[in-house]
């Protein structure tokens, strides 16, 4: 008889303190040798309660709270807020404030991607890389900075507008600013797509196949590197995503070098629409006044933030205070994917596929199941999707 | 398939300056947009109080020593303050601007961040009255 | 006067102190260096030897469950190997203080014995992240470890002798990387993954597990780990410097060519991404032993034909 040796496994933690991990989330790995063959996942340590204490701020003070909810992400959860406030009264923001705001947008996504690249990069142990990416970073922060008065929290929405206008010596130094990133960035293009060490590491790592990414639903760039082709900029355009169409950057392989690839054609993509935009800003005023009370009813806005689609949906009742804010991040939506990704790759490619994803886990941190004590409702996938179906038929514009 | 992709910027990088900022031996300027500290114009206001009902941080108290004579006391709470400028446009007078140039906040003892705005003998007058609140 | 001599040559020069400052100031270059080619400032002069000033400030802490015996003793044992090895190798571009016939094999695992020891405190601890590290830094001291040696023994070959002094002596007469390129190219890959420095660092790979075998380590034992290595690349360096580079005859030409060999490894690591472990063995299985076995064939025909 042959007794069968047994492997050495256990669990691996990553979290919720690694180093591997820029926000505490807590990841079970169960490893044999170096492949992994079961993880799970535990999230909720970054949560704040951020939804309830919306529910005891007046709308304006609820504008910079949703905009702490996350640093790289602040100005679409700000957007997004205004743009279902504005929604809920009835009132359409400028559309010169519009292009601005859309500006500032795409400027925040260009500062994500690079950010990311740099992150991704340290992880795969490739710190020049990091350290480049990060100091081009510092280019369109210091854009951000001279436009909107900060460089990380901008603060450019007021509900119906926007704070500040663009004068003529800061679009050209955004001009500027976008010509040396766009060298700089057809060069790390070069580098993702051709660097063998690098190459090693991301080719064919993490492969999520398209059917894979609609059955997890996954959103954004890591939906849109697997060839699904989902952009709420391009599905239900919003704000100055109106008149400045966006194309969408697909790329079909799925796995992290299609990530890779996916972002920094974004990156391209993003340079594009600001010098469309700057070329072709609308006149007009930079805000309309907003009531301090907002009509009741319900609002829902979807808005492309750089990491996905981010949902927000907004309650009132009439008051100056809102009733229920509810945000649904992208990187919730993702992070299923890590999961089922990471069975049978090595140790080593953990913190590559988790960086993949670009997560955020402030953002994530939402309660998702809400127990009443009298009775349970349970909805299927099915049953959702019908009434969000009948829900916009009958509330169609 | 290149090894050493980065060979480029790494051999550029020998013979240029750290782009490092050596603060605080450097500074750069600051551009003209940065929101730093608060500052008030007591002449415009006429103590409506939005922008303390506004401020997400609770970082202004308007005190009232006589609305009819317009003579407003406004605490700024500097460290409860996040720069968002929204009391700058909330107010409708605009007595509210943020400085570019004091942005160098940090400080020693608590009271670098109270900041006190108003005529000194109603200043005085509402720093009494909140020392009487609180013993 | 003799023993004076040797206590001097053990303790503090070439040896001991002067060697464990050498070993702070290599790293501090190194630091330095990879900072430049960053286009960032990098540390000041005293930051390694500031850090292993705290390291010895602060308290131990010994986890549950490993023998302690170990757990205190290997550091000791690493450092005690890194600073024997360096009385047989040309330091400071002297001869060697201590020579004899097969030094070089004793050298050898005196300085594999560093990592030996690295992978035992981690195998030692039960914590998961140091079990990862320390059979990671396993498979790599035995896949680089052939090639290294092999690499180390063509000069060896070209002199005749496998005594250090011989093959140094020989070498200041020959320019070995001209004759031996191949052999030069792997000796200097071999030393990052000696040392572990990227792109070899998948044992002590920060992002993956945290800090590998070294994990459970702090105060004292990790200041001495940390020394070892400073150590180690000091006298990785003056070997290869030694065998390859034609040898020192003065401290001058020493710091020298050893500072010029580590602004190779600098930039060697700057521009490389980390390789997981997987594929450093498959590496150096395949294009390492392919080069120095060719190297070899190269040196053993040469001597064929006279």
């Amino acid at each position: 008889m042959i007794e069968e040796r047994k492997r050495e496994r256990f669990t691996v933690p990553i979290g919720p303190q690694h180093p591997a991990l820029k926000e505490p989330g807590h990841f079970q790995f169960t490893v044999e040798g170096e492949i992994v063959t079961e993880a799970s996942v535990r999230l909720g340590y970054a949560h704040r309660g951020i939804e309830k204490a919306a529910e005891g701020r007046n709308w304006v003070q609820n504008l910079y709270l949703v905009e702490r909810i996350c640093g790289i992400c602040s100005h679409i959860h700000a957007t997004a807020f205004s743009l279902g406030v504005e929604q809920l009264a009835g009132v359409e923001a400028p559309p010169r404030a519009q292009a601005i705001r859309t500006l500032v947008a795409e400027l925040e996504r260009i500062h994500s991607h690079l950010l990311w690249l740099g992150v991704a990069a340290h992880e795969a142990g490739f710190d020049t890389l990091f350290m480049y990416s990060w100091r081009d970073r510092e280019t369109v922060m210091d854009l951000l900075e001279e436009l909107t008065g900060n460089r990380v929290n901008y603060s450019a929405n007021l509900l119906g507008g926007v704070k500040f206008d663009i004068s003529q010596a800061q679009m050209e130094a955004i001009l500027q600013g976008l010509d040396f990133l766009e060298t700089r960035t057809y060069h790390y293009l070069e580098v993702v797509n051709s660097d063998t060490l690098f190459l090693q590491r991301t080719r064919g790592v993490g492969v999520m196949t398209r059917s894979q990414a609609e059955l997890l639903g996954a959103v954004g760039p890591t939906a849109r590197a697997s060839g699904v082709v989902r952009d709420v900029r391009v599905e239900a355009p919003y704000a100055g995503y109106i008149d400045f169409p966006v194309h969408p950057v697909v790329e079909k392989a799925g796995d992290l070098e299609a990530r890779f690839v996916v972002r920094m054609k974004e990156l391209l993509e993003s340079y594009f629409l600001i010098r469309g935009i700057l070329a072709h800003l609308p006149e007009g005023e930079i805000n309309a006044r907003l009531p301090r009370r907002i009509k009741p009813g319900e609002a829902i806005v979807r808005v492309e933030a750089p990491r996905g689609e981010l949902l927000y949906f907004i309650k009132s009742n009439g008051s100056d205070t809102p009733e229920r804010v509810k945000v649904r991040t992208p990187t919730i939506c993702n992070m299923t994917s890590v999961i089922k990704l990471a069975v049978g790759h090595q140790l080593a490619d953990i913190p590559m596929i988790l960086a993949g994803i670009d997560p955020c886990f402030s953002c994530n941190d939402r309660s998702v199941l809400i127990r009443r004590s009298d009775s349970e409702q349970h909805w299927d996938w099915e049953t959702l999707r019908q009434y969000g179906n009948r829900f916009y038929h009958a509330n169609a514009k | 398939m290149k090894i050493g992709t980065m060979l480029s910027d790494v051999t550029a990088s020998l013979f240029k300056k750290p782009v490092t900022q050596r603060y605080p031996s450097e500074r750069r300027k600051p551009p003209k947009q940065l929101r730093a500290f608060l500052v008030w114009d007591p002449e415009s206001c006429t103590g409506c109080g939005l922008c303390a009902m506004d401020c997400p941080a609770g970082a202004i108290e308007m005190i009232v020593i006589d609305k009819k004579a317009k003579r407003f006391v406004m605490h700024y709470h500097v460290d409860r303050c996040t720069f968002c400028a929204q009391c700058v446009h909330s107010c409708r007078q605009g007595g509210l601007s943020m400085t570019s140039e004091t942005w160098e906040l940090a400080g020693l003892d608590r009271s670098s961040f109270d900041k006190w705005y108003g005529d000194p003998l109603d200043v005085e007058l509402a720093m009494g009255d909140e020392a009487a609140e609180q013993t | 006067m003799q023993t004076l001599n040797s206590l001097f040559a053990l303790l503090i020069f070439p040896g001991g102190l002067s060697l464990l400052a050498a070993g702070l100031l290599y790293e501090w270059i190194d630091r330095k260096l990879l900072a430049q080619f960053q286009n960032r400032i990098g540390p000041r002069w005293f930051q390694p030897l500031a850090d292993v000033l705290k390291l010895l400030a602060k308290e131990e802490i010994i986890p549950e469950g490993v023998d302690r015996r170990l757990f205190i003793g290997l550091p000791v044992i690493a450092l005690a190997g890194g600073l024997t090895a360096a009385l047989y190798a040309p330091l400071w571009g002297f001869a060697p203080a201590f020579s004899f016939q097969g030094d070089l094999v004793v050298t050898l695992y005196l300085l594999s014995l560093l990592t030996l020891c690295i992978g035992l405190a981690g195998a030692n601890t039960l914590d998961r992240f140091s079990l990862v590290g320390a059979t990671r830094t396993l498979t790599q001291l035995f896949s680089y470890e052939a090639p290294f040696l092999l690499a180390l023994l063509g000069p060896a070959i070209a002199a005749g002798s496998w005594q250090i002094s011989d093959i140094s002596a020989y070498a200041q007469q020959h320019w070995m990387v001209l004759a031996q390129p191949l052999g030069f190219i792997v000796i200097l890959i071999g030393l990052m993954g000696k040392l572990e420095l990227p792109p070899f660092d998948a044992p002590e790979a920060e992002t993956e597990i945290v800090a590998g075998a070294l994990t459970e380590y702090s105060g004292r034992g990790l200041a001495l780990f940390r020394l070892g290595k400073g150590v180690e690349m000091v006298v990785g360096l003056a070997l290869v410097a030694a065998f390859y580079l034609g040898g020192a005859g003065n401290p001058l030409l020493f710091i020298a060519k050893t500072l010029g060999l580590l602004f190779i490894v600098a930039g060697v690591q700057s521009l490389l991404a980390r390789m997981r472990i997987d594929q450093t063995v498959g590496l150096w299985w395949r294009y390492g032993a392919l080069f120095v076995l060719a190297q070899w064939i190269f040196i053993l025909g040469q001597r064929v034909m006279g």
